[in-house]
């Protein structure tokens, strides 16, 4: 118990202050690609400091107006303790990959919430997008751990963690890790599929009333969500290598995360925002297709 | 060929004289491609419906004049391009004080919706039938009854401001609500309110108002600036076009009173305009990157347009804004050592921007993103008279520098890139080949530019009512400059039509029934293009000291000598 407790305190200061630091170094890639200097990679942890710091302005009135950014950076630190990340999943023993996918979609409707409770119409329009996305997007992951359920015979994320690690890559792993991958462009909101914040067309979407230590709650909660994720899929579809050790495999998780994450920023960089409904038939497309990784599963490849 | 001319004239004289049912007053020539007539006033709208709707005469403007210290009457004049014909044709109509309303010609040529609109709010004339009479440009606390405009109200005049005044706006359709954009909003860089009527994310209407900037810049010029100072004032309407309102305005004025314009400076002219419409368009380009969400684009597109920036400011001595334009010709030559340097920046800029145009053109993404978004059907674009890129790329072929030449296209005459497809992704496609086809004209203006005086010398005085007009095809379509000439060494009207009032009169078709999410950037694909620039901030990068500058600050450094202190 107190191990898991320590790793579950290991997992959420990873969670939360690697977090700004991966988006500083994102950052900078964008602006490598933009011919630009870019800020330094620290900055996000100032501009959180920032944040914090100002006045804290409302839009509107009500207990859930003002606690829905704790409650959305919370629910992505119980998403934290609940993801392997170099080690095993500190609360394993509180759910599997079911919660981890309840919890993954508590973060978006908290998210939507913080939109309609703040009665801008842009706000409206961001959350029903955000809604949209997430009807579209999550399937394509729940499909996708449950390849890796079907092959390791468990809902667990350790076992799922363990059999690819024991067994290898095999083609279903590598299709559902693909749709994964797909996803969590969506997922961490990043162009193309930056669609319920699109700043050009509707001001932020859910985030246009949030401002001072709320708003920085908020983009906390947006890197650790990005952060969390992809150290899911790196823990689940790409486990080696494993030395056993734990800050060393937490180091080598953390390079693994690094590099997906700049793939998905070069995504980004190198297109343009397309419009929701475009989004949505893509990802019928990457779910319908990542159906055949459970084929794949089926016949035992 | 020249009694070929002669017969169209002819026969458009018959047409307007048949149509106006013997209330033609007059009809002269003012210049060899400019008919004027005048008529009476109860026959403006069927002599303009033959006009429009049977010679296809492009609609270009309304120009409202309170002549009542001349004639006793105010003055409507609707002037109209026959493209083909290379001609202009003026409609004018007087307006007796005592009765001031004409018939709207909205009816029937829609394009006309605005111009009728504005001289009801300059001049207080009522287009009668108008569809919409709302108020377009004054302030909505502008008191009832006042117009700007007229030869007795002052220039300096302010009317007590009003609080809480709101534009007349229209409600909803039912079932609809209301998304508003604007009058600030990211992507817009001017005030501009736009009220989207929307069903889900579906629009099914819109309503604007705009003119938050309006700067009376036409009263200045007739009541305050000389001949000689307006081109000054021309220059500053727009931040990215403003050697083409100098020159438009020039080039009104020259016609007007039968100036020649040396050849060199007609050149010099030919590839100031065209530096200006490769810069705009990578500015554009840059823009609509950003619109939706492509900021590589926007990055990579300034970028490269820095190079064209650094070459105006070798000729001009400024990046912007330079000056160079007077009427007659220019006053500040091209150096001819210059030149060297010159084709070599262009050649770094040809290669950079023939690259992001291959890229931007083969990029699938974007044109999925693009593509079918915003149409505007060539009906459409007819109608409402919409110009430059947009209306190119509707298949309406249709640029001031083919169909009436000036400068020195008539030797250089561009190849004119047209699309059918009238959609987002057209406007591209056409801007990008507009903006290759520009280094050319570059080019090849400065291989051949000929050597020679830059600027014709003036003997006598302006003489008074002459009339010229003049179109220059800006990056965004054509400006429209007309100037009647005055007696006290200074135009008794100058009217300015720049391309965005035409092109977005369009904009209310090409949103409909698309989605919030197209809106942004088909407004951008219509490059709309607003000015204004009031103050400046600046940051000492060692201090971090900030420093804002006022309006007055402003214009007392830039009188002083040195620059800033």
């Amino acid at each position: 118990m107190t191990r898991a407790l320590l790793l579950c305190l290991l997992n959420i200061a990873v969670a939360l202050f690697l977090a700004p630091l991966f988006e500083g170094i994102l950052r900078k890639l964008r602006a490598a690609l933009h011919s630009r200097t870019g800020p330094p990679v620290t900055q996000p942890y100032w501009d959180l400091l920032k944040l914090l710091g100002k006045e804290d302005l409302r839009s509107a009135v009500g207990l859930l107006y003002g606690s829905l950014p704790p409650l959305t950076l919370g629910s992505l630190l119980l998403l934290a303790a609940l993801t392997p990340m170099g080690g095993p999943a500190p609360f394993a023993f509180a759910g599997d990959m079911i919660v981890v996918l309840y919890v993954a979609a508590i973060s978006t409707v908290l998210i939507v919430l913080c939109g309609y409770a703040s009665g801008s119409p842009y706000a409206f329009v961001g959350s029903s997008r955000e809604m949209m996305m997430a009807l579209s997007v999550e399937p394509v992951v729940a499909i996708a751990l449950c390849v890796g359920a079907f092959k390791a015979k468990s809902l667990a994320l350790g076992a799922m963690m363990t059999f690819q690690l024991w067994n290898g890559p095999s083609i279903s792993m590598a299709i559902a890790g693909l749709a994964f991958f797909l996803a969590l462009q969506a997922q961490t909101g990043k162009a193309p599929f930056d669609i319920a914040e699109a700043d050009q067309e509707i001001m932020g979407g859910p985030f246009i009333e949030q401002s001072g230590p709320r708003l920085a709650l908020l983009r906390w909660a947006v890197w650790t969500k990005q952060l969390v994720l992809t150290f899911l899929l790196v823990e689940v579809f790409l486990p080696w290598p494993r030395f056993g050790n734990l800050p060393l495999d937490l180091l080598a998780s953390a390079v693994k995360v690094l590099a997906m994450l700049l793939l998905v920023a070069l995504a980004e960089v190198l297109n343009p925002r397309v419009r929701i409904d475009q989004a949505m038939g893509y990802f019928m497309r990457v779910g319908l297709s990542s159906l055949s990784a459970l084929v794949f599963a089926v016949i035992g490849k | 060929m020249t009694t070929q001319i002669e017969q169209v004239h002819a026969d458009i004289q018959e047409l307007v004289a048949a149509r106006s049912n013997g209330a033609l007053l007059s009809a002269t020539r003012p210049h060899s491609d400019t008919l004027h007539f005048v008529v009476a006033k109860n026959a403006i709208r069927s002599v303009a419906n033959a006009l429009f709707n049977q010679l296809h005469a492009r609609y270009l403007i309304a120009i409202g004049t309170d002549k009542r210290p001349a004639t006793g009457d105010f003055s409507v004049m609707h002037a109209f391009s026959l493209d083909r014909e290379h001609l202009y044709i003026l409609l004018e109509s007087p307006v007796a004080e005592d009765d001031p309303r004409i018939d709207s010609i909205t009816p029937v040529a829609p394009g006309a919706d605005w111009a009728e609109r504005e001289f009801q709010d300059l001049i207080g004339v009522h287009p009668e039938g108008h569809p919409d009479p709302r108020r377009l440009l004054l302030p909505d606390d502008w008191p009832e009854g006042l117009h700007p405009l007229r030869r007795d109200f002052p220039y300096n005049f302010r009317p007590p401001a009003v609080n809480n005044a709101r534009p007349e706006m229209r409600e909803a359709p039912k079932g609809a609500s209301i998304i508003p954009l604007g009058p600030f909003f990211p992507v817009l860089e001017e005030p501009a309110y736009w009220r989207l009527f929307v069903e889900g994310e579906t629009i099914v209407g819109c309503d604007t108002r705009l003119f938050y900037n309006h700067r009376g810049i036409e009263k200045l010029g007739d009541s305050v600036l000389t001949y000689s100072e307006i081109p000054y004032l021309a220059e500053r309407i727009c931040g990215i076009c403003g050697f083409i309102h100098s020159t438009a305005y020039c080039q009104a004025l020259e016609k007007a009173t039968g100036i020649e314009v040396p050849r060199r400076a007609r050149y010099i002219r030919t590839i100031m305009l065209e530096l200006e419409r490769i810069h705009s368009h990578l500015l554009w380009l840059g823009i609509a990157g950003h619109i939706v969400g492509f900021e590589v684009v926007l990055m990579q597109a300034w970028r490269i347009r820095e190079p064209v920036m650094w070459l105006c400011e070798k000729i001009a001595g400024n990046r912007k804004t330079y000056g160079m334009n007077t009427v007659g010709g220019l006053r500040r030559d091209l150096p001819n050592e210059l030149l060297p340097e010159l084709f070599k920046t262009l050649a770094t800029v040809e290669r950079e921007a023939v690259a992001v145009r291959n890229a931007v053109v083969g990029d699938s993404v974007l044109r999925a993103r693009t593509e079918g978004v915003g149409v505007l059907t060539g009906e459409c674009v007819r109608n409402v008279c919409a110009v430059g890129p947009p209306a190119r790329a509707s298949g309406v072929a249709i640029d001031a520098r083919i169909d009436h030449p000036y400068a020195a296209y008539d030797e250089f005459p561009p190849r004119i890139v047209v699309e059918e497809a009238g959609d987002t992704w057209a406007r591209l496609v056409v801007r990008m080949g507009e903006l290759v086809e520009s280094i050319r004209l570059v080019r090849e203006a400065l291989s051949a530019l000929p050597e020679g005086p830059i600027c014709a010398e003036i003997k006598q005085e302006i003489p008074p009512d002459k009339v010229g007009v003049s179109l220059v095809e800006a990056p965004r379509g054509e400006a429209v400059h007309f100037v009647l000439t005055g007696g006290d060494n200074r135009p008794y009207r100058w009217r300015v039509r720049a391309p965005t009032y035409a092109n977005l009169q369009a904009l209310p078709a090409a949103v409909l029934h698309g989605t919030i999410a197209d809106v942004p950037i088909t407004l951008g694909s219509l490059d709309p293009c607003f000015s204004c620039t009031e103050r400046l901030e600046t940051v000492d990068p060692r201090t971090h000291a900030i420093r804002v500058y006022s309006n007055a600050e402003l214009r007392e450094m830039a009188r002083a000598k040195g620059g800033v202190k």
